[in-house]
């Protein structure tokens, strides 16, 4: 369907579970390993049915069929997700993970939130799904300055 | 002898690179350009740079300012060591597309006066017509966000820079006080006095006579928007006899 229609196509390990459910004791020999042979595989069959492969990105899917924990190691290890060269969605803002990692509520995860958002972008992460739009893209903007990969809106600081 | 002389100032961020996406002073730095492109128009053999650094001394002329030192970024690199009031005097004649001969002459910026003059003297005379492009800053103490917080000597010292180079007072320039230009953290005194000593002619036995001259000054900026003194200006010689 994505071929037929040329529309971008994310493949997220979403850990197999219907819609509404949550993880049930799920166990993982290496999470990191899982995660790339799942997206990797859905990417090149995706590839095979005729998607463009410039529409295609993959998504470790945090707290998708996995504990806190498995949401951690796949953040940690996110650069062996950008070393393959497809795209890395990351989609992790207000996730369960980031709320037992601190201990915070729903309404209380904007900080982690960016953390997260930053590690992954200094790992290479290119796409990032947001709830507070405006704390994102300054994080971001920042992680791009410390990359080099931006130059500092206005310095004057000492080179007057 | 000097056939037109200018004054710029010499903050990093006159480098539009150096300021990041936005630009800090175009204004400053278009009346900087205006002032060089002015030289230019004068026809000289040659451009003199003059500025202050670590020691009196003449650079490689095709030197230019490492920017990475401010901006490691940038990765720009330049001159290792090449003073800041030279390099950015040499960015300020590329800008303007200044191809010909130019000479960069670093003054002690501890130099006293009378060092400062003779040196200028002798810098007039290394052609018949030579340009002089004089780089330096104010006091860096104008207000209490200044980089050397505020000095309430500072606006009155600056001033009367601004005053001798708009009036041609060469004498004025060559008696201003080298123990208050430090305190104040000014740094454009030593060049500025190298400059008096390029446009008094007369008073060096290898300036070629031409009739005495007396400077006529522009002021294009006069500003301390950060608290350091800026000035850009043009002098003329102008024959009076």
């Amino acid at each position: 369907m994505a071929a037929e229609y040329d529309v971008g196509l994310v493949c997220s390990h979403a850990g197999g579970l219907p819609p509404r459910t949550r993880p049930f004791r799920v166990s993982y020999q290496d999470v990191m390993a899982e995660v790339l042979g799942h997206v990797l595989g859905l990417a090149e069959r995706a590839v095979r049915a005729g998607v463009e492969p410039a529409r295609i990105v993959i998504d470790p899917a945090h707290d998708f069929g996995k504990n806190s924990w498995h949401s951690l190691e796949i953040t940690r290890r996110l650069g062996e997700m950008t070393a393959t060269g497809w795209p890395v969605l990351l989609s992790a803002s207000h996730k369960d993970f980031i709320g037992e990692t601190l201990g915070a509520g729903i309404e209380d995860r904007l900080s982690g939130s960016l953390a997260v958002t930053a590690v992954a972008a200094w790992l290479g992460a290119r796409i990032f799904r947001a709830h507070n739009v405006t704390e994102t893209r300054q994080a971001l903007d920042v992680v791009a300055a410390l990359r080099g990969d931006l130059f500092p809106t206005r310095a004057v600081r000492g080179l007057a | 002898m000097i056939v037109r002389a200018a004054v710029c100032p010499s903050p990093p961020l006159l480098a539009r690179d150096l300021t990041g996406r936005v630009d800090v002073l175009p204004e400053m730095r278009e009346a900087c350009a205006r002032a060089v492109s002015r030289l230019l128009a004068a026809s000289p053999e040659v451009v003199v740079i003059t500025g202050a650094g670590p020691a009196t001394a003449s650079w490689d002329p095709d030197g230019r300012l490492d920017l990475s030192r401010y901006a490691p970024a940038l990765r720009t690199h330049g001159k290792p060591g090449l003073p800041l009031s030279l390099g950015l005097g040499a960015m300020l004649l590329d800008m303007v597309g200044h191809a010909g001969p130019r000479r960069l002459q670093a003054v002690g910026e501890g130099a006293p006066a009378s060092e400062c003059v003779q040196l200028g003297a002798s810098l007039a005379g290394i052609a018949p017509r030579v340009a002089l492009l004089a780089v330096g800053d104010g006091s860096a103490r104008r207000s209490s966000a200044a980089p050397g917080h505020l000095d309430s000597r500072a606006a009155a010292f600056d001033a009367s820079v601004e005053r001798a180079l708009h009036d041609g007072d060469m004498a004025a320039l060559v008696s201003l006080d080298r123990e208050l230009a430090r305190d104040l953290l000014a740094t454009g005194r030593a060049a500025w006095q190298v400059l008096a000593g390029a446009l008094a002619n007369g008073d060096a036995p290898d300036v070629p006579r031409g009739g005495a001259t007396v400077p006529v000054g522009e002021i294009l900026y006069a500003d301390a928007p950060f608290g350091v003194g800026y000035l850009v200006a043009v002098l003329e010689p102008e024959r009076i006899s």
